[in-house]
């Protein structure tokens, strides 16, 4: 059966030939289209990892601080107890500029042994934890007996943990960044820093020392639930007061967290939008090329009909040539898609372009069904007295 | 004979409704998508308000200082000292606007918050872009240079801050803790002119980073203008001359790169160009190969079709050819009738795309942004129209055209 079908096929391979392009390329769309798609999903399942929703941060630029540095600190010292004086503020802490669903980043290299990855540098202080209660898996955060510049302890984040020692244990051991040799103390559950559709990524954090606090332009406020309006205007004057000479702004992190998504969100819909519209004109194009290669096969039909084949075997059969050459088209197709897991392009999980594929071939398959039920069935009802009259 | 083909197309088109529809969709979408594309391009890179003198600019977007041996470098826009002193020994440009690009700062009214996005700027700035001035004036080099806290603010923060009736012009408005006295209210830009793009507009006399520091690096950038456009080579060489001779403000750094480049060189060289090329061939080609790979489905989609739609009036072209009609005749006949079905999808399209931008200009997706189509856009599509017709009806002619007269009386 399935030969008979092959040779059908090959007889008219020049008429088909064109109709397999459009499958094979219409496959590789809905495979670029799909393997977005799954990579979203897949991020978008995995939990944040830290409580934003009442913490704001406070960016401030051009700053007149202290030259030296350890009026710096007691100059930090003075901005902190203000902040925390202010009512309805339950706790502050300076960190680098690279908050959570910001534009800035800041990586270096880190070495364990012969595995060397890139990955992010956070600055944080004793509470930053506590702060966004971001839970550590093992070891401690950072206390007093940290000492910037002296004990050179770094808490690392849980994927760090496992591209740099998989499943041994990381606590008390040395990582080297650059020549800079670092003390792993714990390691910490994964932040999704980048919105809900993107990855986690691999990360440590440095305790902020003096010389960070001297370049310091962030500060995270938490503020305590069931404040009014008027807060974030009174909140704003007292830093004006306090940061002298500063262009101060302040930003909601479930803002910057909307705001980060909508960036992830344009291109998927962009590529939704543009491949759902393709797919509708291949479809209509399928379905009018199988429609008119019916009729033109009236007579072939009206034959086979009179010598005792039933309507259903006849919309089998041209639902089953519309498949066999679906078939070639995927497999041509999956040649080209597999190629991305194997040689590794664009740096995503081997698991997102297999569902992708699956879901591709699928997809294809399920497009020309539909599109070869209708002129099918429609080959079923000839009458063979009518067909072979005409002829 | 052009008008045979035409009745004949119309009569074809008339024939098989359905066929008709699904060629039409096609094209019609195809074009819309890259109308509105081109729409939204066009409105990125062409010249508009404010900036109307592209012609006649360059834009220095950022500095960069390399270790030549070590391969670190530092990049960032440039500070106000290299545009006053190493810019300003430059004989070929007329003028030199310089500003900050816009940063957000706060202000609350009556509890709102109200996000000011702020820009530093020298008195030139608004000679070399034209502002439509709504009320007032723009500041003038004297009241630069004696650091007067004025403020010109657009449409949009005028009427947030003070409400759409009152007149803004001589009343304070308070960012950061300072008032500034409104002196003239401008147009509102769009966001995606963000080089021009700001709420409201401060002397940079009045930033509070130091603007006199003796460094390369900084937070501004510039637009330089020549006399006439015939001049802007010679400009770009007389700055490329000094930017060679520029010496680094650190020790471990020994080379400057800085461009003064056209607008849309300016960006493609950041993405795709490098110190030695502007990126603007690697920008064009992406964007070719891009334009193909998505017009190949419809393309493919729309041969099938033209096939089918060929081979069922395959008596017609037997009849034809055995009367003497030649390949030649065939195969143009066809390309025209399938360029008036493209260009019946083009106008299909022109009108979808109008309708597509009036919902997007009223959603403000983007703040500001009015895309619309022009006649550069529209002549764009028309090549569009013409190239895809052509792609898609020369195989199926070419196919036609070889049809023996035998099978095809036959069929």
């Amino acid at each position: 059966m399935l030969s008979h079908l092959f040779k059908l096929i090959w007889n008219k391979k020049k008429q088909n030939f064109l109709l397999l392009m459009e499958m094979f390329v219409s496959f590789l769309v809905m495979f670029a289209v799909f393997t977005l798609l799954v990579y979203y999903y897949k991020n978008f399942k995995v939990p944040h990892g830290f409580q934003y929703e009442n913490v704001w941060a406070v960016n401030y630029n051009d700053a007149v601080k202290p030259d030296r540095l350890d009026s710096v600190a007691l100059y930090m010292q003075t901005v902190r107890q203000t902040l925390l004086g202010v009512d309805g503020v339950q706790d502050i802490t300076f960190t680098s500029a690279n908050i959570p669903f910001s534009f800035t980043q800041n990586n270096n290299f880190v070495s364990y042994n012969k595995n060397k990855v890139l990955a992010n540098v956070y600055e944080a202080e004793d509470n930053y934890a506590s702060l966004f209660n971001l839970s550590v898996i093992s070891g401690r955060w950072f206390d007093k007996t940290d000492i910037a510049g002296q004990t050179n302890t770094i808490v690392i984040n849980n994927r760090l943990k496992e591209s740099l020692f998989g499943n041994d244990e990381a606590i008390g051991k040395t990582i080297l960044a650059g020549d800079e040799k670092l003390r792993v103390i714990g390691v910490s559950n994964d932040m999704k820093i980048d919105g809900d559709y993107q990855p986690t990524e691999n990360g440590f954090f440095r305790k902020l020392d003096t010389a960070g606090l001297k370049y310091n332009s962030t500060i995270l406020v938490k503020i305590r639930p069931g404040i009014d309006a008027s807060f974030e205007p009174k909140l704003f004057k007292v830093l004006n007061n306090v940061i002298r000479n500063a262009n101060i702004e302040i930003e909601h992190f479930t803002k910057k967290r909307e705001r980060k998504n909508t960036l992830s969100l344009v291109p998927m819909i962009l590529l939704s939008v543009v491949g759902g519209f393709l797919i509708i004109n291949v479809a209509l194009g399928l379905f009018g090329v199988l429609w008119y290669n019916i009729n033109k096969r009236r007579c072939e039909i009206g034959l086979r009909r009179a010598v005792g084949a039933s309507g259903s075997a006849i919309s089998w059969q041209l639902i089953g040539e519309a498949l066999v050459l679906s078939t070639l088209a995927i497999i041509l197709g999956s040649f080209f898609a597999v190629q991305f897991p194997l040689l590794n392009v664009f740096d995503l999980p081997a698991g997102v372009y297999l569902t992708a594929i699956a879901l591709a071939i699928a997809f294809i398959y399920g497009l020309v069904m539909i599109c070869a039920l209708y002129p099918g069935k429609q080959a079923a009802a000839i009458y063979p007295a009518v067909a072979l009259h005409e002829e | 004979m052009l008008r045979n083909y035409f009745k004949i197309a119309i009569a074809v088109l008339k024939r098989r409704k359905f066929f008709t529809f699904i060629s039409l969709f096609g094209i019609s979408f195809t074009l819309t998508i890259m109308m509105v594309v081109t729409a939204f391009i066009d409105d990125v890179f062409s010249s508009g308000y404010p900036d109307y003198n592209r012609d006649r600019t360059l834009y220095v977007n950022s500095i960069k200082q390399v270790n030549t041996k070590k391969g670190h470098s530092q990049m960032g826009p440039a500070s106000y000292h290299f545009f006053d002193y190493y810019v300003g020994q430059l004989k070929t440009p007329a003028m030199v606007a310089v500003s900050t690009n816009f940063s957000p700062s706060n202000t609350y009214v009556n509890n709102k918050k109200l996000v000011i996005n702020l820009k530093y700027t020298n008195a030139d700035y608004w000679n070399v872009l034209q502002y439509r001035f709504v009320e007032g004036k723009p500041y003038q080099k004297e009241q630069v240079d004696r650091g007067e806290k004025v403020a010109v603010i657009s449409t949009e923060t005028k009427d947030s801050y003070f409400g759409s009736n009152a007149p803004a012009v001589g009343k304070y408005i308070e960012t950061d803790n300072v008032c500034y006295r409104v002196i003239g209210v401008v147009d509102n830009v769009p966001v995606t002119r963000f080089m021009v793009y700001g709420d409201m507009y401060l002397p940079y006399t009045v930033s509070k980073a130091d603007y006199r520091a003796k460094t390369l690096m900084g937070s501004y950038t510039g637009i330089l203008m020549a006399k006439s456009a015939g001049d802007v080579e010679k400009m770009q060489e007389e700055f490329s001359a000094m930017a060679r001779r520029l010496p680094t403000d650190r020790k471990e750094l020994d080379k400057v790169i800085v461009n003064a480049d056209h607008y849309l060189a300016s960006f493609t060289r950041q993405v795709f160009g490098n110190a030695g090329s502007t990126g603007l061939a690697m920008f064009f080609t992406a964007v070719g190969l891009f334009t193909l790979l998505f017009m190949l489905l419809p393309t493919l989609n729309l041969v099938n079709i033209n096939i089918s739609r060929i081979m069922e009036r395959s008596s017609e072209i037997g009849v034809r050819k055995a009367f003497g009609a030649s390949s030649s005749t065939l195969v143009y006949q066809f390309i025209i009738e399938n360029i008036i079905l493209t260009i019946l999808g083009g106008i299909l399209g022109v009108i979808f795309s109008y309708i597509v931008l009036q919902i997007f200009n009223s959603s403000n997706l983007l703040a500001n942004v009015h895309l619309s189509i022009n006649l550069q856009v529209l002549l764009y599509s028309l090549i569009a129209c013409i190239v895809f017709g052509l792609l898609s009806g020369v195989y199926p002619a070419w196919r036609m055209s070889r049809l023996h007269v035998v099978t095809a009386l036959k069929a």
